[in-house]
Parts: structure tokens; C-alpha cells; sequence
């Protein structure tokens, strides 16, 4: 997903920068505040984490694969706005470091993955988490589907991007992009559940997003997982195999995940559109048939206008609009879950340096 | 040994020492950032104009002395992007005059120049961005971001995880043998919660020697900052430099809209 030079035009560049660049300075100071001397130290070692961690890339079938993006884990494990600024870091050092990802293109690949993703993905954990149990499964279950949502709202957002640019029709981009990175996705459900639990068992008190404060650790019953907070590593055995509360919660949830899930893909299927000819093969390949049977048409033709992005009258308008729209869903997650969340409980308050049990 | 783990180490960067290392980073990011943003808005239609922006290119390189096959083995990067846009050129721009059939769908001049555009515009700022950073290194970059007032503590961040990004890159690496050592496959995509054992183990690990280091460094008088900055100066080869670059690269770019379809 990494969009290099050429992709993006000067006018994408300009606006998704500057998006980027106010949300990451915000996302910077909050940080520092929160994390204070530790800010660089603790954000630049999780930040080369998600860097290696990106290297491991999961199966899909056979030969094919994905690569993790880390951004819905990064925002379970340190909350949004370190999150945001961890990716960032990753993004610009593998535009600069590693020319993976164009320098024209940085602005939108830190809004798509620095941003968009990990916005998404905290944003669904923290309205997931209210509305599903208070348990070990139900925290699963919401981490899951906002770290695949997380994967498949930042192609959206790359897609909406490459279709602003005049690179890529919008009818062609966001239907490819998000097929692929809806199987994409799941790998990255897959990997972040599998972290986060593999976290849990040896360090809870680094998942900020399952702290005593918001999730199910405090669950009134003696549960294993607020048993061993004291006792890092110790009993990590039992709290792998701790099972779920009951078969019939468990049911529940998958029900919850179900719904959100067609929601979602209800909510993104108009932008998936029917047209005229060679299209409606690749979509019929890609699954989209049934999607782009009766959504508007989404004519944009780039190349009429490649050289005045911006008068390009209501073609371009209603990419714009996508974008716009795409974006406005986040904020509308990310407040709503910031409405039911309550304040966290930070890293920094619960592991003392002066006795560091590693 | 394992192929999708392969990064371009750190040790493995170029650092022969031509007059192009030597000059202040500040001159060389200014410059190189300012051309990609040149040749990302010059007009797809006028080809020469890309072909003089390879040019310069190659030109620094060689003035660089940098190993020419290795510099565009990195350039492969942006295939599979180009490749990408390809499969959709048939797609759009069905009414458009000329080109080729292919049953129903057809190939068109316009389509071609998205693909041009898209194509010799990424290959030019990949090549930027390698020249930059190989004839700068990473150390030289955050420096010059640094003299050039970008914001220190993003800047202190970016240092810190540059150092570990490579330690912990080589330690997935080991579990990763570790696991393949067991027998492990990862085949489909129900096999990857394995693979997320040795991520979350990674993570365990590495945020553990954040502490460390973080005691390590308070211990040893850290207050939150650390200097950061080097000792090259911007003088008159660095104005030269800059002016000759930017010069030449406007100049194309001015002829390239001023209508030249050449």
C-alpha cells in the first residue's frame, strides 16, 4: 500500500500532507504530554518493531501473500494518537530510507496508514468493545474485525486517493483495492488477535486498550486475565488456554461481529459501481457483481482533465466526495467510540523503569 | 535464507566518498525533494522532459559514483505499482480515438499516458529518493531535517527506531528460523496465528528493551533530548550544487507546460 511518486498529484500531495501533517504534530504533542522523557525511547523501539514486524509476511493460499501493517495493533497496544505517530515514523522511514513509498506520495501514505488505519481500527475496538460483552472473547472479537477494517478502510482511502489523482478510475480502484485487502485482512485480524493475546500473556500491562479501565480484565468473576498483571510470564500457559465465558456468549458475539461486518460492507458497496462493459467482468471475477448491480455510476475519467485536477466539474467533485465521505466515517467512529470510551491507562503509569521486571 | 525478510542493511549502504557525500545534507534534501516535486507536476504529454529529468539523474549518479547496478535493481521497487496500473489501462477510456482493440475492451493513447505518466514519474522519484539517501545516509538525513527545523522530537524518534529497526529485523528473522527449525510451513491463511506467536513475542522483547534502554540512557544523565547535528556547512559548492539542479529542473519544467509535445 505503499502509493510511490507519480501516483499521487501535486494537488492529492498538497491536501493529504497537509491533512497529515496537522493530525501527526497534534498526535506528536498529545504524545509527548502523555509519555513525557519516555516518548522517544518507548514510540522509536515500538516503531521498529512494527518495521520488522512488516517484514514477516502471513500465507494467503498457496504461493501468495500479504504483509502486516501493524497500525490497528499498534493503536490496541499504545492508543491512537502513539500509534499515529509510530506509523508515521515506520511510513517516512521507509520513504527516506528505503525509497518504499514516494516522497510526492509521503502525505497520503501517513494519512492512509498513520491515520486512516489506525484511527479506524481504535475507533471500531473502542465501539466494538461497548457493544459487545465485557469478556476475553468479546475483546477478541472487536479487536479482529477493527484490525481487518482497519486494513480495508486504509485502501479505501488509498483507492479514493489514486481516483482524486486521475491514476486510476474510482470504479476500477476501490473495488480492486478493497477486494484484495478485504482477504488481506484478514492475515492482519489474524496476526493482531495472535499478538495481542501472545502480549497478554506475558505483559498485560502493555495492551492499553484491555486495561482495567475499558475492557475486560476488571470482569468481576476471578478471571485469569486480571490475575496475573502482578506476575509477568508467570502463569502465561494458563492464560492461553483460558476459555471463553460461554458457548452462548461466544454465539452472541460471532452474531455482533456478522452484523457489523455486513453493515460495513453495506456502507462500502455503493462506492462499488455498476459500468457499462469491461468492467462488469473484472467485477463479476472479483465477486462485485452483486455490489455494483445498483450503485451510481461513478464516471471518472482522468484523462480529459488530467492537467486541471480541479476543474474538472463534478466528476472530480464526486471523488472528492468519496474521500471526504470515506474520512468522515472515521471521524464519526472515532468519536462515537471516544463518547463511550473512558480515559486509559497509559504504560507509563504502570510499569515503574526503576524496577523493570525484563 | 529467507527471502521475504531480505532488507538493504544499514552496513550495506554506499558510502564511497565523492564530492556529492561530502556536500551539506540540508543542500542535497532540499534539492533532490524539490526535483521529485518537479517531475511529479511536469505535464505526462511532453516526454522529452522526462528523458532530460533521467538524464540529470544519471548524471549525478555517475558523478556519485555510485554502483549503477545496484542502483537500479532498487528501482525495481515500483514494477509491481506500474504493473498494477497496466491491467487497468483497458479498462477506461473506452471512447477514446485510436489504439488497439482487444475483443472488448481496448487500449487506448489516452490510457497509455496514465500509464507513462504513472511509470516514468514514480522510476524518476525512486531514483531521487535512492541517490538521496545513498549518498547522504540516514544519520546525514535526520541531520539535515534536523538543521532544517523539522520538528526534534519526531526526528529523535525516527533516529532511535533506525537504530533497533535493523536489531529487531534480524531477531524476527532468528524466530522465524526458530520456527522453521520445528517444521513449521506457513502455507495458508490459517497458519498464521503462528506467526503471530513470534510477533507478540517480538513485541514482548522489543518493548522490554525499550525499558532498558530507556533506564540505561536516564541512568547516563538523558533529560528527554539528545543532540542531534553534524558539522558540514552550506557554502559555496552546496549554492552550486542547488542552483544548478533546481536551475536545470525548472527549466524543463517551465519548456515541458509551456506546450513543447515533443
Amino acid at each position: 500500500m505503499h502509493i510511490p511518486d507519480g501516483f499521487i498529484d501535486i494537488p492529492a500531495a498538497a491536501v493529504t500532507g497537509a491533512v497529515s501533517l496537522g493530525v501527526v504534530a497534534y498526535a506528536v504533542r498529545k504524545t509527548s504530554a502523555d509519555l513525557g522523557e519516555r516518548t522517544v525511547p518507548l514510540l522509536g523501539v515500538t516503531a521498529a518493531f512494527v518495521f520488522a514486524a512488516q517484514m514477516l509476511n502471513f500465507p494467503i493460499a498457496g504461493g501468495t501473500s500479504g504483509h502486516f501493517l501493524g497500525a490497528a495493533l499498534a493503536a490496541a497496544l499504545m492508543g491512537p494518537w502513539a500509534a499515529t505517530v509510530v506509523m508515521t515514523v515506520v511510513v517516512v522511514v521507509q520513504a527516506l530510507g528505503m525509497a518504499d513509498g514516494g516522497i510526492t506520495a509521503l502525505g497520503a501514505n501517513v494519512l492512509n496508514m498513520g491515520v486512516v488505519a489506525v484511527l479506524a481500527g481504535w475507533g471500531l475496538l473502542h465501539l466494538l468493545k461497548r457493544l459487545l460483552p465485557r469478556s476475553r472473547s468479546g475483546y477478541l472479537v472487536a479487536l479482529a474485525v477493527a484490525s481487518w477494517a482497519s486494513v480495508v478502510v486504509a485502501a479505501a482511502a488509498a483507492a479514493a486517493e489514486l481516483a482524486v489523482s486521475g491514476t486510476v478510475p474510482l470504479r476500477l480502484a476501490l473495488p480492486a483495492m478493497l477486494s484484495v485487502h478485504m482477504v488481506i485482512g484478514l492475515g492482519e485480524a489474524l496476526i493482531t488477535c495472535a499478538v495481542v493475546v501472545a502480549v497478554l500473556a506475558t505483559r498485560p500491562d502493555l495492551v492499553n486498550s484491555a486495561g482495567p479501565s475499558g475492557g475486560f480484565a476488571r470482569r468481576p468473576e476471578p478471571a485469569p486475565a486480571a490475575a496475573t498483571i502482578a506476575r509477568p510470564g508467570a502463569s502465561g500457559a494458563d492464560r492461553l488456554s483460558a476459555r471463553p465465558a460461554g458457548r452462548m456468549r461466544l454465539w452472541a458475539f460471532i452474531a455482533a461481529a456478522l452484523v457489523v461486518a455486513v453493515a460495513l460492507a453495506v456502507l462500502i458497496s455503493p462506492f462499488a459501481s455498476s459500468s457499462p462493459d469491461g468492467l462488469e467482468r473484472v467485477a463479476a471475477d472479483q465477486g462485485f457483481e452483486a455490489a455494483a448491480a445498483e450503485g451510481p455510476v461513478w464516471d471518472l475519467s482522468p484523462l480529459g482533465d488530467y492537467q486541471f485536477p480541479w476543474i474538472g466539474g463534478e466528476r472530480v467533485s464526486t471523488a472528492v466526495a468519496g474521500l471526504l465521505g470515506t474520512l468522515a466515517l472515521f471521524v464519526i467512529v472515532l468519536l462515537v467510540g471516544r463518547a463511550y470510551g473512558r480515559r486509559r491507562i497509559r504504560p507509563a503509569d504502570r510499569s515503574d523503569p526503576g524496577s523493570d521486571p525484563v | 535464507m529467507d527471502p521475504d525478510l531480505d532488507t538493504p542493511h544499514p552496513a550495506a549502504a554506499s558510502s564511497s566518498g565523492s564530492v556529492l557525500h561530502r556536500l551539506d545534507p540540508r543542500a542535497k534534501i532540499i534539492g533532490f525533494i524539490g526535483l521529485v516535486v518537479l517531475v511529479v507536476s511536469t505535464p505526462a504529454r511532453s516526454a522529452w522532459a522526462f528523458i532530460l529529468y533521467f538524464a540529470v539523474l544519471l548524471f549525478i549518479v555517475g558523478a556519485a559514483r555510485l554502483p549503477l547496478r545496484q542502483v537500479f535493481r532498487r528501482v525495481l521497487i515500483v514494477v509491481p505499482f506500474v504493473a498494477v496500473v497496466a491491467v487497468f489501462v483497458p479498462f477506461y477510456h473506452q471512447t477514446g480515438a485510436g489504439g488497439y482493440d482487444l475483443g472488448d475492451l481496448r487500449v487506448t493513447g489516452e490510457g497509455l499516458l496514465v500509464l507513462w505518466n504513472v511509470g516514468a514519474k514514480a522510476m524518476l522519484g525512486v531514483l531521487s529518493m535512492i541517490v538521496l539517501g545513498s549518498t547522504t545516509g540516514f544519520a546525514g538525513l535526520v541531520d539535515g531535517f534536523a538543521r532544517l527545523r523539522a520538528p526534534k522530537v519526531f526526528l529523535l524518534i525516527v533516529s532511535f527506531m533506525y537504530r533497533y529497526a535493523f536489531v529487531f529485523a534480524d531477531e524476527a528473522r532468528r524466530m522465524r528460523r526458530a520456527v522453521a527449525a520445528r517444521n513449521f510451513r506457513a502455507r495458508w491463511l490459517w497458519n498464521t496465528p503462528v506467526l503471530g506467536n513470534v510477533v507478540g513475542a517480538l513485541f514482548v522483547r522489543s518493548y522490554g528493551r525499550g525499558e532498558r534502554v530507556y533506564v540505561a540512557m536516564v541512568s547516563r544523565g538523558y533529560e528527554g533530548t539528545v543532540p542531534l547535528g553534524g558539522t558540514a556547512s552550506f557554502g559555496r559548492a552546496e549554492a552550486l550544487f542547488l542552483s544548478l539542479l533546481l536551475g536545470v529542473a525548472a527549466v524543463i519544467r517551465v519548456v515541458a507546460s509551456l506546450g513543447g509535445a515533443g
